[in-house]
C-alpha cells in the first residue's frame, strides 16, 4: 500500500552516472545554501503565539439559535442509528453522542450541568422505579409530558416493545450488553397495566439500585411507529409492542420486527430520509425534512426537534464533523473551523494539578476554554490466572496475593500521570473511580491501598522465599506456608513475565517502560511486547477457555472500562468467576459472594470495592481523561461534562461576544 | 500486440489471485480471531461465537477463501465489520476522493517535473541547475506530514488564504467545486513527486544527450530544439513512463499521510484504519482494488513504451 507518493517514487542513486564536471565546489555551496535557507525559513515560519484562556467563562447575553461545529474523535463517526444493536455497533459515538440525542433512554444518568454520576430524574422518561414484594417487583411510572415527534405519547407499551425485543433477540447476541443470567433472563414477566405504568417481576430479589442502574439503564422505549415489518406498515402491526412478554408468539413477532428494523439500519444512506428513524422523542433529529442530514463519512447535522416535550428545548444546530487524526482536528481548531473540539495530548503545553480541572490552555487557542472530560471508569492491565507461560508457572505466581501486591506497590501512578499525561488522568486504586467525585467510592480506595514503596515490595518477595539471582527472583523456598513461595510454585521457578501492550499511544508506552523498569528493580523480570490494539484485545480481553491453550501472561490494551450502561460499579461482569469480561479468569469465592450481595441485596458497594481494591485482581493503571475539550469562549452550557460521555446540546447557547 | 495483451491479461488474473490468497492467509494467521477485536472487551463468549458464525469465520480457511473468491467474481467485496456499510460502498466513497487528489497531484507533478528536468540539462552545471537541485533535495528530504503541517500553518492559519482541510464534499463535483481547498494538499503531494520525477528526468535526459544518435542528429544539422525535444526527450522519457505506470497503483491506494494531515479520508486512510481495526473484509477489498490498479498501470506503461519507442516490439518477444 502506498504510504505516500515519495516512497514509491524514490529513484535509485543515478548521480554517479553523470559525467565529471567543473565547478563542483560552487555547486555544493549553492545546494547547501538553498537547503539551509529553506530550512531556516521553515523554522522561522513555524513560530506562533498568543495568550490562551484557561478558566470556564460564565455570564454574557444569551443569543438564541446558531450552529455548533463539533469535532468527532478521530476515525470514529456515528455509524448506527437503531438503538438496539449488537456489540459490533455499540460505541460511545453511536450511543451516547448520537442515538441518545434522538431516542432517549428510559432512565438517563448524569447531568448536563455537573459531573454527578447518579440517575437524572429530570431527563428520565419515567419516575424512579418503585420496588415491592421483597424487591422482586419493579413498577415504572412513565411521565405524562413526553411525546414522540409524531404526536403520540411515550407509553408503557413503548417500554414493553423494547423488553419484548430484548427477550427475543438478546440470546442471539443482537443486544450489545446482554450477559447470560441478567436482563432479560432475570425478568419473569413484564406488562403494561396502563399507558403510563409498567410492572416487571424478577426471577429473584434484586438490589434496587443495581437493577435500576445496571439493568433498567439499558432500556430505550421504541415508538409504535417502529412496530412494523415492512415499509408503510400500520404502527403496531408487527405485534411486538403489545405481545405478552416471554411468549413464543411475541418472540417470533419481535424477531420479524427486529429483522426489518436492523435491515433498515444497515443502510446508513437512508437514515435522514427514513420515516421510521424520523420519529424521535429526544431533543434532536437528523430528518432531512427538518433540515438534518447524515453522511456515511461522518458528517451529521442534528437539528432541534421542534416537537420535543422534555424540560429544555434545543435551539442550537449540532454539526458533527469527522476527523482523520487529532492533528487534523487541532489544525481545524486553530484555524477557527470548530466551536467544540479537543486538545490532543501532544499539544498540551502545561500541567494541571487535577484531572478534572484545566491547567493553562495552549496559547494558540486563545478563543477557546479548556475543560477536561473525565469519564466514570478505570484502567487496568490483565493478569492471566490460568496462564501456562513462564515455564508453566505464571498462573500460579499471579494467584499469589503478595506477588500482585509487590507488582502494584512499585507503580507510582501520580508521578506517571504528572510526567506523561501532564496531570490529565485519574489514578486507579480499585474498581470504583476516585474521580469524577462520587458518593460510591470508599475512603479505603481513595487513600491508595498500595502507595509507591519499593522496599516494601522487595520485602514481600524475600519474605515469601524468593531470592534475587542474576537479576531475577527465584523461588528458593517452595511450599504453601506463610513464608514460602505459594501453592503450585516449584523450587527454582522464576518471576519472569511478558507484558503485551497496545502500540501507538505515547503515554501508554512510557507507562509500560517505567513499570518494566520498576518491576525489574525488585526482581520481577518483565519483557515488553507492543502489538496493535485489536491484537491485544484478542489475546487479553477475553477469558481463556478450558481446553484451549492459555499462554499469554499480562496484557494492557489501555482503554480500561467505562461504566455505561452499567452505571453502578458492582463488578459482576468483570470479577465474578467465569464472567464474560473477566479477562484474567480471576476466581475468588469471597469476591463472588460480595458481588452477589451488591446485585441481589440492598448492600452498598463498600465491602465489595474494598476487597477488590485490596486483592488487586488486575494491575491498576492510570486512566487518562477521555478528552480535553476545547470550547469556544462565547459558548455556554458545555462544561462540566457528563461522566458517561453523553452530550446535552439542548442546554448549550451562545452569548454575545 | 494482441497476443501480448492476452498474455498480460492472463498473467494479471494469476497475479490477482496470488495476491489475494497471500493476503487472505496472512491476515487469517493473526492469532485470536477478529471477533474480539471487533466486538470489544465487553463481548460475551456467546456473542463471539455468533459473530464467527454470521461471518463464516467458523469454516475452514480454504472454505472461507473459496467463498471469498466466489463473491469477488461478482464484485461483492463483503461488508465492513466496523463501518456498517458494504466494502463496495466504502471504496466507492473513498476511491473518487483519492483519484481526484492524487491524480491531480501526479499530473501536476509530471507537468512541472518533466520540463524542469529538461531545463536542468540545458542549464547543466549553471547556477539555475544548482538552485533547482538544492530545492528538489529539500523537497525530497521533507516528510509529507511536515510540509503539509507547515503549509497549513503558513497559508491557512497565519495568512488564512486557504482552508486547513481538503474539500469535505462526498462527490467528485463537490470536491472540484472547491479548488481553494485542494491547493495545499496538491502542493504537499506534488512537491515531493516533482522532486523525484525531475531528478529522474534530469538524469535520463543527461544520459540520452550523450548517445550516438544525438550526435548523428546534430551532425545532420538538426536544430538544437529538435534534437532536444524530438530526439532527446522522446527517448529520455521512458523512465518517467515507468514511474507514471507504477504510480497508478499509488493513485488508487492513496496518500495516507497527506490524507491524514488534510482531513481527507481516501483510500490510504481506509486501508490503514481497516488494518488497525482488523476490519478484514475492507482490508481485503482495498488490496483487491489496488492490485488491479497496479496491474493496469503496468500494462499501460508497457503499451506506452511501444508507442513512444518503435524499437520495442512486443508481438515478437
Amino acid at each position: 500500500m502506498g504510504l505516500q507518493g515519495k516512497f514509491s517514487f524514490r529513484p535509485s542513486e543515478r548521480l554517479s552516472q553523470d559525467r565529471p564536471r567543473r565547478g563542483g565546489a560552487l555547486r555544493t555551496l549553492a545546494v547547501a545554501g538553498v537547503t539551509l535557507t529553506t530550512m531556516a525559513l521553515t523554522l522561522v515560519g513555524s513560530g506562533a503565539s498568543s495568550a490562551g484562556a484557561s478558566g470556564i467563562p460564565t455570564g454574557g447575553t444569551k443569543v438564541s439559535g446558531g450552529t455548533v461545529r463539533w469535532a468527532e474523535p478521530p476515525g470514529t463517526p456515528p455509524t448506527y442509528i437503531f438503538p438496539f444493536m449488537s456489540p459490533q455497533n455499540s460505541s460511545v459515538d453511536n450511543i451516547s453522542q448520537f442515538q441518545y440525542l434522538m431516542y432517549r433512554p428510559l432512565y438517563m444518568f448524569g447531568f448536563p450541568s455537573n459531573n454527578k454520576t447518579t440517575l437524572n430524574p429530570t431527563l428520565s422518561l419515567a419516575s424512579a422505579p418503585e420496588y415491592s414484594n421483597g424487591d422482586t417487583t419493579a413498577t415504572i411510572a412513565l411521565k405524562s409530558q413526553y411525546k414522540w415527534s409524531n404526536g403520540e405519547q411515550v407509553t408503557a407499551n413503548d417500554v414493553l416493545f423494547f423488553l419484548n425485543m430484548l427477550h427475543a433477540e438478546a440470546p442471539n447476541s443482537n443486544w450489545y450488553d446482554y450477559v447470560p443470567g441478567y436482563i432479560p433472563d432475570n425478568v419473569k414477566s413484564a406488562s403494561a397495566s396502563s399507558p403510563s405504568s409498567l410492572t416487571m417481576t424478577m426471577t429473584k430479589a434484586v438490589d434496587p439500585t443495581w437493577f435500576t442502574y445496571n439493568q433498567l439503564s439499558q432500556v430505550t422505549p421504541f415508538p409504535a411507529a417502529w412496530d412494523i415489518t415492512a415499509n408503510g406498515g400500520a404502527p403496531g402491526s408487527g405485534g411486538c409492542s403489545t405481545g405478552t412478554y416471554g411468549a413464543a408468539s411475541t418472540d417470533a413477532a419481535c424477531t420479524k420486527v427486529w429483522t426489518y428494523l436492523s435491515g433498515l439500519a444497515s443502510d446508513p444512506t437512508s437514515y435522514a430520509s427514513s420515516p421510521v428513524w424520523g420519529v424521535v422523542d429526544g431533543p434532536y433529529t437528523i430528518a432531512a425534512s427538518k433540515g438534518g442530514s447524515f453522511s456515511t463519512s461522518g458528517q451529521v447535522t442534528m437539528v432541534p426537534n421542534s416537537a420535543y416535550t422534555g424540560p429544555q428545548k434545543a435551539t442550537i444546530t449540532l454539526q458533527q464533523l469527522p476527523f482523520t487524526t487529532d492533528n487534523a482536528e487541532f489544525n481545524s481548531l486553530v484555524g477557527g473551523n470548530l466551536d467544540i473540539g479537543y486538545l490532543p495530548q501532544q499539544d498540551v503545553t502545561q500541567n494541571t494539578t487535577n484531572a478534572t480541572s484545566p491547567g493553562p490552555n495552549n496559547p494558540r487557542l486563545s478563543n477557546f476554554y479548556l475543560t477536561p472530560w473525565v469519564l466514570f471508569g478505570f484502567n487496568y492491565a490483565v493478569l492471566k490466572y490460568e496462564s501456562t507461560g513462564n515455564n508453566g508457572n505464571a498462573g500460579a505466581e499471579y494467584k499469589q496475593l503478595y506477588i500482585r501486591q509487590a507488582m502494584q506497590s512499585v507503580i507510582n501512578q501520580p508521578e506517571m500521570i504528572s510526567k506523561f499525561l501532564k496531570g490529565y488522568a485519574v489514578p486507579t486504586y480499585g474498581p470504583v473511580p476516585v474521580l469524577p467525585t462520587n458518593d460510591l467510592v470508599d475512603s479505603y480506595e481513595q487513600q491508595n491501598p498500595y502507595p509507591y514503596n519499593t522496599s516494601h515490595a522487595k520485602s514481600l518477595l524475600t519474605s515469601h522465599g524468593w531470592k534475587n539471582e542474576s537479576g531475577v527472583d527465584t523461588c528458593v523456598n517452595a511450599g504453601s506456608g506463610s513464608s514460602q513461595c505459594g501453592a503450585g510454585i516449584p523450587k527454582g521457578a522464576q518471576l519472569n513475565f511478558t507484558m503485551v501492550y497496545a502500540s501507538g499511544t505515547q503515554w501508554q508506552q512510557q507507562v509500560m517502560q517505567v513499570e518494566q523498569s520498576a518491576w525489574n528493580s525488585i526482581g520481577i523480570k518483565t519483557a515488553l511486547q507492543s502489538q496493535t490494539f485489536p491484537t491485544v484485545l484478542q489475546g487479553y480481553a477475553a477469558p481463556c477457555q478450558s481446553g484451549s491453550p492459555c499462554t499469554g501472561e499480562e496484557g494492557w490494551w489501555g482503554g480500561g472500562w467505562e461504566y455505561s450502561p452499567d452505571y453502578y460499579p458492582s463488578g459482576e461482569t468483570l470479577f465474578y468467576t467465569n464472567a464474560g469480561s473477566n479477562a484474567g479468569n480471576y476466581s475468588n469465592a469471597k469476591a463472588d459472594s460480595l458481588i452477589a450481595a451488591t446485585t441481589n441485596t440492598s448492600t452498598n458497594l463498600d465491602n465489595y470495592q474494598n476487597y477488590i481494591a485490596q486483592q488487586i485482581p488486575v494491575i491498576w493503571e492510570p486512566n487518562a481523561d477521555y478528552l480535553l475539550t476545547e470550547v469556544k469562549s462565547t459558548l455556554r452550557g458545555v462544561a462540566p461534562q457528563n461522566p458517561f460521555a453523553n452530550l446535552f446540546p439542548e442546554y448549550w447557547y451562545y452569548v454575545k461576544s | 500486440m494482441t497476443g501480448f495483451l492476452v498474455r498480460r491479461l492472463l498473467q494479471a488474473v494469476a497475479v490477482i489471485i496470488g495476491v489475494i490468497a497471500f493476503m487472505f492467509i496472512l491476515i487469517h494467521l493473526i492469532p485470536g480471531g477478529e471477533a474480539r477485536a471487533v466486538l470489544g472487551p465487553r463481548a460475551q463468549p456467546l456473542a463471539i461465537e455468533n459473530f464467527d458464525k454470521a461471518n463464516g469465520l467458523n469454516l475452514p480457511l480454504w472454505d472461507q477463501f473459496i467463498h471469498y473468491l466466489w463473491n469477488l467474481a461478482t464484485f461483492n467485496l463483503g461488508r465492513s465489520y466496523i463501518f456498517n456499510q458494504t466494502v463496495n460502498s466504502l471504496i466507492g466513497t473513498a476511491l473518487p476522493k483519492t483519484l481526484v487528489l492524487v491524480g491531480i497531484s501526479t499530473v501536476f507533478a509530471a507537468v512541472i517535473a518533466i520540463p524542469l528536468g529538461v531545463y536542468q540539462v540545458v542549464r547543466r552545471n549553471k547556477p539555475e541547475d544548482y538552485i533547482i537541485t538544492g530545492f528538489t533535495f529539500v523537497l525530497y528530504a521533507m516528510p509529507a506530514f511536515l510540509l503539509g503541517t507547515l503549509l497549513i500553518l503558513w497559508f491557512a492559519i497565519e495568512i488564512p488564504i486557504f482552508p486547513t482541510e481538503a474539500p469535505q464534499s462526498q462527490s467528485i463535483w463537490g470536491i472540484l467545486a472547491d479548488p481553494r481547498a485542494l491547493v495545499l494538499p496538491v502542493i504537499t503531494l506534488s512537491a515531493i513527486t516533482i522532486a523525484s520525477f525531475s531528478r529522474y528526468m534530469r538524469s535520463s535526459m543527461m544520459e540520452t544527450m550523450t548517445e550516438d544518435f544525438i550526435r548523428t542528429a546534430r551532425a545532420k544539422g538538426a536544430a538544437p530544439r529538435r534534437v532536444l525535444y524530438i530526439h532527446g526527450l522522446r527517448n529520455a522519457i521512458i523512465p518517467i513512463i515507468t514511474l507514471l505506470g507504477l504510480s497508478v497503483g499509488t493513485i488508487v491506494s492513496g496518500a495516507v499521510i497527506t490524507e491524514s494531515v488534510f482531513n481527507y479520508p481516501g483510500m490510504g486512510l481506509l486501508a490503514v484504519n481497516s488494518a488497525f481495526r482488523e476490519d478484514i473484509p475492507t482490508l481485503l477489498g482495498v488490496t483487491f482494488v489496488v492490485t488491479i490498479a497496479t496491474i493496469i498501470g503496468n500494462l499501460l506503461a508497457d503499451i506506452l513504451y511501444a508507442v513512444v519507442d518503435p524499437r520495442i516490439r512486443y508481438a515478437k518477444s
